[in-house]
């Protein structure tokens, strides 16, 4: 799945915790250092926010209209 | 997997758990009080029993959980830690106890003495944790719907607790002050501004998450704790000015708000895309509908006066508010809450391949069921009593006391298997 945000993207909207946390974890090691992904989910998620910022991930959050939350994060 | 569900501050099980479990005896207390006094409790909205019952379920019952739930709830929906959970638990929780039996043995023995001691304890214990939750959301910026509602939703509780411990006082004292239409104002209030906003604010990230719904549209979500709020002020404006109209067009806005939350949550659940329709879900279908019809029941005794003051109305309205709407919310989230806290617990503890006992055996969904059921005939026969006080009131007090305590033996058994395992898990850390 690809957006025009980043090309990895965890559209995590219909998953049950803690999937959504897991998918994301797993999908940044895979990334470059550098590359870019997108989570999409229904709410803030404060403690995935927490661990980003102690392992050093940037990370950009942007409310859509419709509800979802799109986190842009850097590896 | 388990360091990244523990942050540093998540506060210990203790904290919230035993918010969880003194809430159902109060719920029971109030089951047990319509046994004792019987029909007279229910042949007004102002009779002692009833006042005494009404502050047993909307302290005892639902403002411990909540207060319960969001010390253990605002680091994960909003990033804010409270400095010492711990502390402001044990506080909290002991001040809540004291003043909601002491408040409503105050009603019930018509005693100023100890209305005025549990307007003091309650407004001690609520400013307590509004100074701790405060301080964790100052610096916290309002990135989210549900982080604005909460804040605003803190707001209302400040106000309703205000409003409630002046009133108390009032009476206590003898004042010369509108009661009925302050009291209305303090529901309003603890109601709309308070327990309305929170379950908003709650929802918007719970609703989705449990039952894989769409997520609430942002903008009305955005808006609705700012807009009650701001309904609640002209309503206390109005009782100020003692202008009616501005009373009721402030009821009636309020009250519409409310029914367009509870039906875009319907709409919302019914785009579900979980199959299995799990005891949760039941009970928010059951305090959807039972909002829905008391908020109908409200907005028609605004426009036709009469109804209201038809013995009987606001009971009726009251009942399906409390039991059927915010209870049924509260149990239904009880029930993800403490299985959930309970597996995330011992996950933490345990180490990576310790195996952990699934949610679901430690708070099996069969007893959450036929826990549900006795909740559901607990709200029939207590709106059956309105009608047919002499024959149903006493059976109706036997139905909630039943639910209330059944609500209690199940958590209490989550607790139980989460007490064991972890007991497990440390013989296993010693002989390890």
């Amino acid at each position: 799945m690809s957006h025009p945000k980043a090309s990895h993207v965890v559209d995590a909207r219909y998953m049950e915790p803690p999937e959504p946390f897991v998918q994301t974890m797993e999908m940044l090691d895979r990334l470059k250092p550098g590359e870019k992904m997108l989570l999409l989910l229904f709410r803030e998620p404060h403690p995935l926010y927490k661990v980003l910022r102690q392992n050093g991930h940037a990370y950009e959050t942007e409310l859509l209209a419709d509800g979802t939350f799109e986190i842009l994060i850097r590896r | 997997m388990q360091a990244l569900l523990s942050f540093d501050k998540a506060p210990p099980f203790a904290a919230p758990l035993r918010f969880f479990l003194t809430a159902p005896l109060f719920s029971l207390a109030a089951g047990l009080l319509l046994l004792f006094v019987g029909p007279g409790l229910l042949e007004s909205r102002w009779t002692p029993g009833l006042l005494a019952a009404t502050h047993l379920v909307t302290v005892g019952f639902m403002l411990m959980v909540m207060l319960g739930a969001l010390i253990q709830i605002l680091p994960v929906v909003a990033g804010a830690n409270l400095d010492n959970p711990l502390a402001v638990a044990r506080w909290l929780h002991a001040g809540l106890s004291a003043g909601a039996l002491l408040l409503a043995a105050g009603f019930l023995l018509g005693n100023g003495a100890l209305l005025g001691t549990a307007a003091l304890l309650l407004g001690l214990a609520v400013a307590t944790f509004l100074v701790a939750s405060g301080r964790a959301l100052a610096g916290v910026p309002s990135t989210s719907p549900t982080i604005r509602g909460l804040k605003l939703a803190l707001v209302g509780l400040a106000g309703a607790i205000g409003l409630g411990a002046w009133l108390a006082v009032a009476i206590a004292r003898g004042w010369a002050v509108a009661l009925p239409s302050l009291a209305d104002l303090h529901a309003g209030w603890a109601l709309g501004a308070w327990a309305g906003t929170l379950l908003a604010a709650m929802a918007y990230v719970v609703v989705p998450m449990f039952q894989l719904t769409p997520g609430y549209p942002a903008r009305p979500s955005w808006w609705f704790p700012g807009v009650m709020l701001g309904l609640m002020l002209a309503w206390g404006l109005a009782v100020w000015l003692d202008a009616p109209q501005g009373i009721r067009l402030a009821q009636v806005l309020s009250a519409l708000l409310g029914i367009a939350f509870a039906v875009l949550t319907l709409r919302l659940q019914r785009q579900r895309r979980r199959a299995r329709s799990d005891v949760t879900y039941r009970y928010w279908q059951l305090g959807l509908a039972s909002a829905i019809l008391a908020l109908a029941m409200a907005l028609t005794a605004t426009a036709w006066p009469a109804l209201a003051d038809r013995a009987g109305w606001s009971i009726l309205a009251g009942i399906l508010l409390l039991v059927g709407g915010f209870m049924s919310f509260i149990i239904g989230m009880l029930y993800k809450i403490v299985p959930f806290l309970a597996w995330m617990h011992l996950r933490n503890r345990g180490g990576p391949r310790s195996p952990v006992p699934s949610m679901n055996r430690l708070l099996p969904e069969a007893d959450a069921q036929r826990q549900m059921l006795a909740h559901a005939v607990a709200l029939a026969l207590l709106l059956a009593a309105v009608i047919a006080p002499d024959w149903l009131a006493r059976p109706a007090g036997v139905a909630l006391a039943v639910a209330s305590g059944w609500l209690m033996v199940n958590l209490l058994g989550a607790a139980r298997r989460y007490r064991q395992h972890m007991e497990k898990l440390d013989r296993e850390a010693v002989a390890a």
